[in-house]
């Protein structure tokens, strides 16, 4: 790579060489220097605010202080002379939020990292994973989420939409790719915790322990706090273990990976709810100086139909998935009407499917074109024999002394309201029918349960009953109070609730420490520059993502045993392979760009590089034209194309994907090479002054042409007799 | 109606309360669906929009819009 220029890179660089060196001897000296370097990185990716400088300034004078060591010194005086020789750089960085120089930019994310809320470092850990790597792929992931199993398993996988594979076949399938990673590492006990900072001394108190709360755990543990998670249920897990089915996602799953949490000396106060016997004044005079909410949204919304209230069969899905997972395994009754049409909906069908109810029946008010749930979900909810019942509408709940018998509904057919391109369901009139049942299970949306925070009657909410936060910090309108994951966003997902819980973490450790939080989201980091997985173009575009084998329908109508049975390791090898290092090849198209007009040889077609038109790519292509020539990597700024020799071929590659072999031509005098004979003719017809004595026929370097030439030259002189 | 996968641009800034200062570099970007509601589709929901070189973020809808494929 070539030489750094930007100053802030190049403190940065220097920064990372001296911690790695572990010449800073001291705690404290390391979390200051640390402290520094997560400022630091902070102006790199303009994130910084106007006390960031300040701040940078005042901790390298406190490293030059403390100097348990020289290194210590010269880094903190590096730092301060870095700050005041380049300080409109620095300043620049902070108030144009961007780098002049563009090189903090070239440490630029891949899409899938950029589009994972948490910023994992995806290809990092795709390559890691190819290369059978395992323990240090979860290692890489743990920077940045401490649950890759469980995402393994559950994740939406925002990152998949954003695959640059997927526009030229489909994805690399990452999610499964980390499930089968950690299942790996954990059985093979190389699932292990990074080094933990000493105790700190402060104390940290977070109010519930869904994947939010303990993520923030975590990363706060992991920096030396005192953490204790106080949660109502008997076990942690949240949302994890009594929303989503165990045949999604095992609670051993779960358990493995909340017990490396508790090994970190995280306490748990189960079956403990705040706002009733634990109250946040009692918590401050413990010693707890700041505080988590990730209480997530359990409360059900109503259906508002006449009789919702009236019979005891009547369910919300959160609380009856609740009591299942909690161990509950009693039908609800044999034939059971699910309300609603999203993923809660179709999960508490599937579980009624496994409990033995005869009928399962799904109402919802459109059509299945508009069903929130995942196309996925539907379809195994369908195989395993849940009935669908589009454009529905319920209209009450009929029944008989205290037992339900019957739901009154309606047809509704799909009308655009006016000013609204958006199709509302509205009732057909006289088209009402029943439908019958003996139980009933709504799933039409989860809220937060505003009473638990009757503590804090000063706490900002949203209109839409959330907790208002500053998004970039999780910081609520209170002093030392921050909240992250659903409360915050409303029913979201696993991954959102994690990386709102290490941001939550992240600005905590700057509030304990007086240091200034940042103004915008963090951007994701890059962990490490992974060398490439060595694949042949033709292997690259043939190797097609692997089916995920499904338990069969028999045992999963009866058992609530694992649906999705995971890869087999030679599938997760091959699956990495698919991945196209976006982390280094930033799509910028130079390359296409100096082959096509400057060459004029217009050997590479690569329509995946742009997001909005992809054209068609097919990286077997290139060697029809190339000729081997050099310009593309010579012009390749991250150095993701590369050329080189090896033995009698000159080898043209793409982030390891072997575009071009050609076999190279030597000079038939001194043997130095000359190039690829299609290289060697392009040359020839480019240029008058030719580089091979083509009138004899034979390839000669420069150097034995010149020397041949003036030997012809001597024999032609007329002797001197 | 938005659906996971649909293809968006953030075609102004939005007028909800949920907006932050540091969206309005969004503008002009474009993006995939990753979480819309799945719940209940309601056009007041926040939906999760993974947008190019900008991130995953939870936004209204009413600054977004589907682009042609
Ligand atoms: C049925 C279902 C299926 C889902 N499937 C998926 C999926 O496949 N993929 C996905 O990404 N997301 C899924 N989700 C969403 C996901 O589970 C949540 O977004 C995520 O768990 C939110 O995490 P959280 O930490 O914010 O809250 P939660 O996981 O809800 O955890 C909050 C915790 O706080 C505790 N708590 C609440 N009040 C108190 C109190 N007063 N005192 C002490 N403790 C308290 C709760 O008991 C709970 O343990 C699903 C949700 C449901 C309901």
């Amino acid at each position: 790579m070539s030489e750094i220029s930007c100053p802030v890179s190049k403190t940065i660089a220097e920064l990372d060489a001296m911690i790695a060196s572990n010449r800073i001897k001291t705690p404290k000296s390391r979390r200051i220097a640390e402290e520094i370097r997560v400022l630091m990185e902070d102006v790199a990716w303009g994130r910084a605010g106007k006390d960031h400088l300040s701040a940078m300034a005042k901790l390298s004078q406190e490293l030059v202080k403390e100097s348990d060591t020289p290194s210590c010194a010269t880094m903190g005086n590096m730092i301060g002379a870095a700050l005041t020789d380049h300080s409109e750089s620095f300043q620049s960085h902070v108030n144009t939020h961007n780098c002049p120089t563009g090189e903090c930019v070239n440490l630029a994310p891949a899409p899938c990292q950029m589009a994972c809320p948490a910023g994992i470092d995806i290809p990092t850990y795709v390559t890691l994973i190819g290369m059978g790597r395992y323990d240090e792929a979860i290692e890489v992931i743990r920077k940045d989420n401490p649950f890759p199993w469980v995402c393994g398993l559950v994740c939406t996988r925002p990152c998949e939409f954003m695959c640059v594979r997927a526009r030229i076949d489909t994805p690399v399938s990452i999610k499964f790719l980390k499930a089968y990673a950690a299942e790996q590492a954990m059985s093979e006990g190389q699932y292990r915790n990074p080094p933990q900072a000493p105790p700190n001394g402060k104390k940290v108190c977070i109010v519930g322990a869904g994947p939010a709360g303990m993520t923030a755990a975590y990363y706060l543990a992991l920096k030396g706090y005192g953490v204790r998670v106080i949660e109502q249920l008997p076990m942690a897990g949240g949302m994890l273990m009594v929303g989503i089915p165990r045949y999604r996602l095992p609670r051993e799953v779960i358990d493995r990976e909340v017990d490396m949490i508790r090994e970190l000396g995280v306490e748990f106060e189960f079956n403990t709810r705040f706002g009733w016997r634990v109250h946040i004044n009692q918590l401050r005079k413990e010693g707890f100086e700041a505080f988590l909410f990730t209480i997530g949204a359990h409360k059900c919304s109503p259906m508002r139909v006449p009789g919702e209230n009236d019979f005891a069969e009547v369910f919300t899905a959160v609380s009856f998935l609740r009591e299942v997972a909690l161990g509950d395994r009693e039908k609800p009754g044999d034939k059971v009407l699910i309300i609603g049409g999203g993923n809660v909906a179709i999960d508490s069908a599937r579980t009624c499917i496994r409990l033995g109810c005869k009928e399962v029946v799904l109402a919802y008010r459109r059509t299945r074109a508009e069903m929130p749930a995942d196309e996925e979900e539907i379809e195994q909810a369908e195989e395993e024999g849940v009935q669908m019942n589009f454009l529905t509408i319920p209209v009450e709940i009929v029944g008989e002394e205290y037992s339900m018998t019957k739901m009154h509904c309606v047809r509704a057919e799909l009308v655009a309201r006016e000013g609204s391109t958006r199709m509302s369901p509205v009732p057909i009139f006289g088209s009402d029918f029943y439908i019958e049942i003996d139980a009933i299970i709504v799933a039409v949306g989860q809220r937060i349960d505003h009473t638990i925070m009757s503590d804090l009657p000063d706490l900002d909410w949203t209109r839409r009953n959330t907790i208002n936060v500053n998004r970039a910090t999780m910081e609520t309108s209170l002093e030392g109070v921050f909240a992250a994951g659903d409360d915050v966003l409303g029913p979201a997902t696993v991954i959102e609730a994690i990386a709102g819980g290490k941001k939550a973490a992240s600005a905590i450790d700057r509030y304990l420490h007086g240091l200034p939080q940042r103004q915008l989201p963090p951007v994701p980091v890059r962990r490490s520059r992974t060398e490439f997985l060595k694949v042949p173009a033709s292997t690259k575009m043939s190797l097609k993502r692997p089916e995920m084998p499904l338990l069969n329908y028999n045992r999963r109508r009866v058992t609530f045993q694992q649906v999705e049975l995971g890869y087999e390791e030679n599938a997760v090898r091959e699956e990495a392979r698919r991945c196209l290092r976006c982390d280094i090849c930033r799509r910028c198209g130079d390359c296409v760009a100096v082959c096509r007009d400057r060459m004029g040889i217009d050997a590479l077609h690569l329509g995946y590089l742009d997001f909005d038109h992809p054209v068609k790519s097919d990286f077997r292509n290139v060697a029809e034209k190339c000729i081997a020539c050099g310009a593309c990597a010579e012009n390749c700024k991250n150095n993701a194309m590369q050329i080189h020799d090896e033995g009698d071929e000159r080898i043209l590659s793409l982030c390891g994907i072997v575009l071009n072999r050609q076999k190279l031509v030597f000079c038939e005098s001194c043997g130095a090479v000359l190039g690829p004979a299609k290289y060697l003719d392009y040359i020839d017809k480019r240029i008058s002054q030719q580089t091979t004595a083509q009138n004899t026929n034979r390839y000669l370097c420069l150097n034995c042409s010149r020397k041949q030439t003036a030997q012809q030259h001597d024999e032609q002189v007329v002797p001197l007799f | 109606m938005l659906h996971r996968g649909d293809r968006v641009e953030i075609f102004r800034k939005s007028d909800d309360e949920s907006w932050q200062n540091y969206m309005d570099e969004f503008v002009g970007a474009h993006g995939i669906i990753t979480d819309p509601d799945t719940s209940i589709n309601d056009s007041d929901a926040l939906v999760e929009v993974s947008l190019v070189d900008k991130g995953t973020h939870r936004l209204p809808q009413d600054c977004i819009r589907k682009l042609e494929d």
